[in-house]
């Protein structure tokens, strides 16, 4: 076996995404069966609404929170899977040179669905615990009769077992399809470079006067690693929606919904994030290294290796607040369409600017710890390796 | 100049501490040639690392120009290789994701050498600016970083086994463009190699055995890289 069970519970951010989407979906598709089986006792057709106000509100959440957050495992997990090809090209080159076949090699990489089972299992079991809380808050305002959290089976298969399933076979899927290259490519370490970037001699020679080594560099990471533009932005995009939305949420739905919002878009933009940029700052050493040797200082080295991403995370950042906006649009005009006194949604730019300025400190911050991971790059690891 | 003296360094905790320089002393004066030479595991590379500020020395004083490098900070000393030195391994470590024009201009950038092109041109590669290091042969891909290290004007070129990668032929022709290259820029030599056919393009000669020099001498011509045996 070439990945260990410790390679295949790295996989941090996976767990916690899967996590978070099961834990959302357990409460409220758990909450959406147990209520449903009280429709009979429900009387009068005001009460109607609201009952299915809240079924629908339990089905656009979960529909929400686990669509998106798996969607996003799921590119998460191939990404890991390249990357760990990548960096991984001699070993498996070796491999395959040996005589090992593509799916022999590939079928290893189904350990990394270890990190879906945790999560979805772990969000599974903290859903129940929180259970008792969360469909007393549903129920507050006493108009519905009262229900007791039960048990469904179908529920835990549907959730656990079958994304497993799926992100095992996803996992080798893809690993097969990444090892279907000549074994003297992975030994020789080939980068998979684009063909074609040059446009005729006018583009080279305004390389020759001019753009700084430095930007070179950041727009050639940017290049070389496109996925990880894809994350950063996705990240801060996950900050600025949540955020945003979690503030809002207040006034329109339930507190406990706000901070569930809240924390789930602390976690996920996070560990998007420290995962991208883990992962730029490891695939640059050689990089880092080389140019310490030749005296570029670390301040130099840092704007050169993750400086370029800087705008993407803005550019996700605006994303993410317009999303907010049209998604609470839609949900206030959809699932509340039937109610008289809901407060009119309107974009909050209070809320909008304090969470700008939190995203700008969180970001230098995770900059700044791994302006200090960049120090550590020794270039004695580099040439005994 | 550069002037190191007692040089001592050890590796590993207490138990199994190992030394590996004992006590090395070294002269290298401007526009020199020296030619460490020494058996595997001998500690030449470790030696280079030191004098060329890479590395910090348990012990002893290396004086380059009135300047004691062992006591500077990490940013002076980040800052001494920018200006001074210049850097070829035997794995080239090129980067991988940045052509050979662009490898280059690692190095010019930090003299701010806008001409940098010239150098690429003085190792034969003019034709294969926009190349990628995987495109490129050994031999090619360690002129690139013949090229990248002269394109910032070192006073002095630090070598590591620069042909140990190479076969004669290329190993020959590279060692030749340094030298070349040497009497236009009057850059100083220190290359670490176990070749000691190698050693008779050298103006000097530092013979290393485990840990300590066992032999100095200066060659009364020096070969050029055609000239020598392999
Ligand atoms: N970081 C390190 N930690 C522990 N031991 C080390 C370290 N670096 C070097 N050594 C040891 O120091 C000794 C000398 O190493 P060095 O690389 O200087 O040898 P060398 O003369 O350059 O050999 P070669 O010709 O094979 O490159 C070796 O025995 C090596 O194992
Ligand atoms: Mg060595």
């Amino acid at each position: 076996m070439i990945i260990g069970i410790k390679d295949g519970m790295k996989l941090i951010g996976i767990f916690v995404m899967s996590f978070c989407a099961v834990f959302v979906c357990t409460l409220f598709l758990n909450y959406n069966m147990d209520f449903a089986g009280i429709k009979e006792q429900i009387a009068g057709p005001e009460l109607m609404v609201l009952f299915d106000a809240l079924l629908a509100t339990g089905k656009v959440v979960s529909a929400l929170a686990g669509g998106c957050l798996l969607l996003t495992s799921g590119i998460m997990l191939v990404f890991y899977i390249r990357n760990y090809i990548d960096t991984h090209k001699k070993e498996l080159g070796i491999l395959k040179a040996l005589g090992y076949s593509n799916l022999r090699i590939a079928k290893d990489f189904q350990i990394f669905a270890l990190s879906v089972f945790a999560g979805t299992a772990l969000g599974f079991g903290g859903a129940f615990l929180m259970m008792p809380e969360f469909y007393r808050t549903q129920g507050k305002d006493g108009l519905l009769p009262e229900i007791t959290p039960h048990f469904h089976p179908m529920l835990a298969v549907e959730l656990i077992i079958l994304p497993t399933v799926a992100f095992a076979l996803l996992a080798v899927g893809y690993a097969c399809i990444q090892l279907r290259r000549p074994a003297i490519d992975l030994l020789k370490e080939r980068f998979s470079m684009p063909r074609k970037p040059f446009r005729g001699k006018a583009k080279e020679d305004t390389s020759a006067d001019g753009i700084p080594f430095l930007k070179e560099v950041q727009s050639a990471t940017l290049r070389s690693k496109k996925t990880l533009v894809f994350f950063v932005t996705f990240g801060s995009f996950c900050y600025s929606s949540m955020m945003q939305m979690s503030g809002s949420m207040d006034e329109l739905a339930s507190e406990m919904f706000a901070c569930m919002v809240f924390m789930i878009g602390v976690l996920l933009s996070s560990i998007t994030l420290l995962l991208a940029i883990t992962t730029v700052v490891h695939g640059n050493t050689k990089t880092i290294a080389m140019m310490r040797v030749f005296g570029y200082t670390h301040e130099e080295c840092k704007k050169a290796v993750l400086g370029g991403y800087r705008p993407w995370a803005y550019i996700g950042f605006v994303i993410g607040s317009i999303y907010q906006y049209a998604i609470l649009k839609i949900m206030v005009s959809v699932v509340f369409r039937d109610w008289d006194n809901v407060p009119d949604y309107k974009f909050d730019v209070k809320a909008c600017i304090i969470v700008l300025i939190s995203f700008t400190i969180l970001y230098e911050l995770i900059m700044y710890c791994y302006a200090g991971k960049i120090k550590k790059v020794l270039l004695k690891e580099v040439m005994m390796e | 100049m550069i002037k190191a003296e007692n040089i001592k360094k050890s590796y590993g905790s207490r138990e199994n501490r190992f030394s590996v320089l004992k006590g090395i002393s070294l002269t290298i004066e401007d526009g020199d040639f020296i030619v460490i030479l020494g058996a595997s595991g001998s500690g030449k590379s470790t030696l280079l690392n030191i004098i060329s500020g890479l590395e910090k020395a348990d012990e002893g004083v290396i004086d380059f120009d009135g300047t004691k490098i062992e006591s500077l900070s990490e940013e002076k000393l980040t800052e001494f290789r920018k200006k001074y030195v210049g850097f070829i391994f035997q794995q080239y470590y090129l980067l991988p994701n940045l052509n050979v024009d662009k490898n280059v201009k690692m190095g010019a950038d930090l003299a701010g050498n806008k001409d940098y092109r010239e150098m690429i041109q003085a190792v034969g590669l003019g034709e294969k600016l926009q190349k990628y290091p995987h495109e490129l042969s050994g031999g090619e891909q360690q002129r690139v970083s013949v090229a990248r290290a002269l394109a910032k004007k070192p006073e002095i070129l630090f070598l590591d086994e620069p042909t140990g990668a190479l076969d004669e032929e290329t190993g020959r022709q590279v060692l030749d463009y340094i030298c070349e290259l040497q009497k236009k820029y009057h850059f100083s030599i220190c290359m670490v190699t176990h070749n000691s056919n190698i050693a008779e393009m050298a103006k000097k000669v530092v013979k290393m055995n485990s840990g300590r020099i066992v032999d100095t001498y200066t060659n009364e011509v020096q070969k050029s890289a055609y000239e020598i045996e392999w």
